[in-house]
Parts: structure tokens; C-alpha cells; sequence
């Protein structure tokens, strides 16, 4: 029966989800949480959905890295020996970050981070054309400088150890700010209020804070 | 061209489906299996802030 994984836990906490009706995978310290799949190449949005409420339930019960949403096994041996290969590194990561929550940190472009005044008329000339494309870097300049003071800001108001955030600058149209904070049980309300303070003063931007996640931009294999 | 998120659904759902996707420990299984019939090999943001109206028409909460 094929399996699609859905995270990592220590050995000692395998069998936690065994009323989930997920298949358990040991490998030295490590353990796979697998859910048998179904002989199907597509996926639906139910489907990444119900992905995330697994590991999450996962997660409430035990310290885990979450699996990326996509690896299909043929079968249990086939699961095992890619444990097996990474299983130092796993266990290594899952005492590191496995306990630990991750923050979701967002801050989105009030006005949806437009440049349509710049394109909304066709270019009359080449020098039009140009000048168009001047204007624009501009206004794409000016919004990536804002949005790394913004990001600043966040990362001075939240104060984590560099290795614990990691954020990226006008990843996607609208949105000025994406973070990630890995933050322990005990900081998540001291953290989350930290940045409803700081948004409330941001007044180009909404923001917006999710979790507490697993840790899944903190969990990787290699 | 699809527009970006304008909500603040849609930025929670971009954000969460970015990490389920995009984000976490890779065991490099035997298959790789698609959403909405696009190979994750080949997903990008314009599926993935597609996925959103899916998402949403489906009444999901997350």
C-alpha cells in the first residue's frame, strides 16, 4: 500500500497517532507518520488541507518535523531505507526545532502594493516605453526599501536568535513582508502581541500573525 | 494573470498553502503527487494563489 508522509517523530513518540489511522516507520530515533495513499496522482486542495490538520494534530500530542506535502512511498521498506539514510540529521533537527512553533508573520500592502497608474496607459513612444520602465523601478525600489525597514522593525520587536527567523521581502504582488518565527510554547502570546503592537503603528500595511504552526519552514532534510 | 490576495483570508490561505508546499522535510518518495493536476515539481505562486478560490468555494477553514 502506498503511504504519503506526513511528519517526523522521535521514536518513543510513534505510536501517538495510531487512532489517526496513520502507519508508523522507525528508523534508529526517528519515526515516520505516513497515511496509506490511495493509487491517485492528483491531489486536491481538501487533500493539502487535510495535510496540515494531521500534522498539526501530530504536533499537539509530540515534538515533530512536518513533512512538505507531496512524497508518495510505494510501501513501508521504501519509507524505511529513506529514513534510514537521513536519520541522523532528522533526529538532530527534531530535538532542535521539533518543539518549537513557528509564527507567521505577514504584512500586506494596505493599497494591494499597485503599479497599475504606472501601466494603465499604452506607451506613446519608445522614450514613453523607457520612461515607463524608469518610473516603475522606482516605485518597486521605493517598496522594497520600505518593506526591509518594516522587516527591521519586526525582527528588532521580536528580538529572536538569527537562526530562529527567517523572513523574505515582497516575496509575492501585495504582500510586503513574509516571517517566519520559531518561537517556544511559552512565547507565543508574548511574541504574537509584540507584532499586533508593532502593526498597529504600521499604517501602509495590514498584519497579520498565524499559529501556533509546526515549525515547517525550520524543518528541512538536507 | 491571476491578482493577488487582497483579503486577509487570502493572505492566511497563500501563507499556510506556501509552507505546505514549499516549506518542511523532504524524504524524496517514489511518486510525487500533483495538486489540482499540476505536478508540485512544476507548482508555482499562480497555482498556489489559485488554489485560494478553490479553497475558498470549498468552505474550508483554516
Amino acid at each position: 500500500m502506498k503511504l504519503l508522509l506526513r511528519a517526523i517523530v522521535a521514536e518513543l513518540d510513534a505510536g501517538i497517532a495510531a487512532d489517526q489511522g496513520l502507519r508508523t516507520v522507525t528508523a534508529g530515533s526517528v519515526a515516520a507518520l505516513a497515511s496509506p495513499w490511495e493509487t491517485r496522482g492528483v491531489a486536491t486542495e481538501a487533500d493539502l488541507l487535510d495535510h496540515h490538520r494531521r500534522i498539526q494534530a501530530i504536533f499537539e500530542r509530540a515534538p515533530c518535523l512536518p513533512a512538505r506535502f507531496g512524497s508518495v512511498f510505494a510501501d513501508e521498506d521504501a519509507l524505511r531505507r529513506k529514513l534510514v539514510d537521513r536519520e541522523p540529521i532528522l533526529a538532530e533537527q527534531l530535538v532542535r526545532v521539533g518543539h518549537r512553533c513557528e509564527l507567521a508573520i505577514t504584512c500586506a500592502w494596505r493599497d494591494g502594493g499597485a503599479t497599475a497608474p504606472v501601466e494603465s496607459v499604452p506607451a506613446s513612444s519608445g522614450r514613453a516605453y523607457l520612461e515607463r520602465g524608469r518610473q516603475r523601478a522606482r516605485v518597486e525600489g521605493a517598496r522594497e526599501q520600505r518593506a526591509g525597514e518594516i522587516a527591521a522593525r519586526l525582527l528588532a520587536e521580536l528580538a529572536i536568535e538569527s537562526a530562529f527567523v527567517r523572513h523574505r521581502t515582497c516575496p509575492r504582488p501585495g504582500v510586503a513582508v513574509s516571517m517566519s518565527a520559531l518561537v517556544t510554547r511559552d512565547e507565543i502570546d508574548e511574541m504574537s502581541s509584540r507584532v499586533v503592537r508593532l502593526g498597529a503603528e504600521l499604517s501602509d500595511v495590514t498584519t497579520v500573525v498565524q499559529g501556533p504552526w509546526p515549525p515547517y519552514t525550520f524543518a528541512v532534510s538536507e | 494573470m491571476t491578482p493577488p490576495p487582497t483579503t486577509t483570508l487570502d493572505v492566511r490561505l497563500v501563507e499556510l498553502v506556501d509552507r505546505l508546499l514549499n516549506r518542511g522535510v523532504v524524504l524524496t518518495g517514489e511518486a510525487t503527487i500533483s495538486v489540482a493536476g499540476v505536478d508540485l515539481v512544476y507548482l508555482g505562486l499562480s497555482v498556489v494563489l489559485s488554489s485560494v478560490d478553490n479553497i475558498r468555494r470549498a468552505g474550508v477553514d483554516v
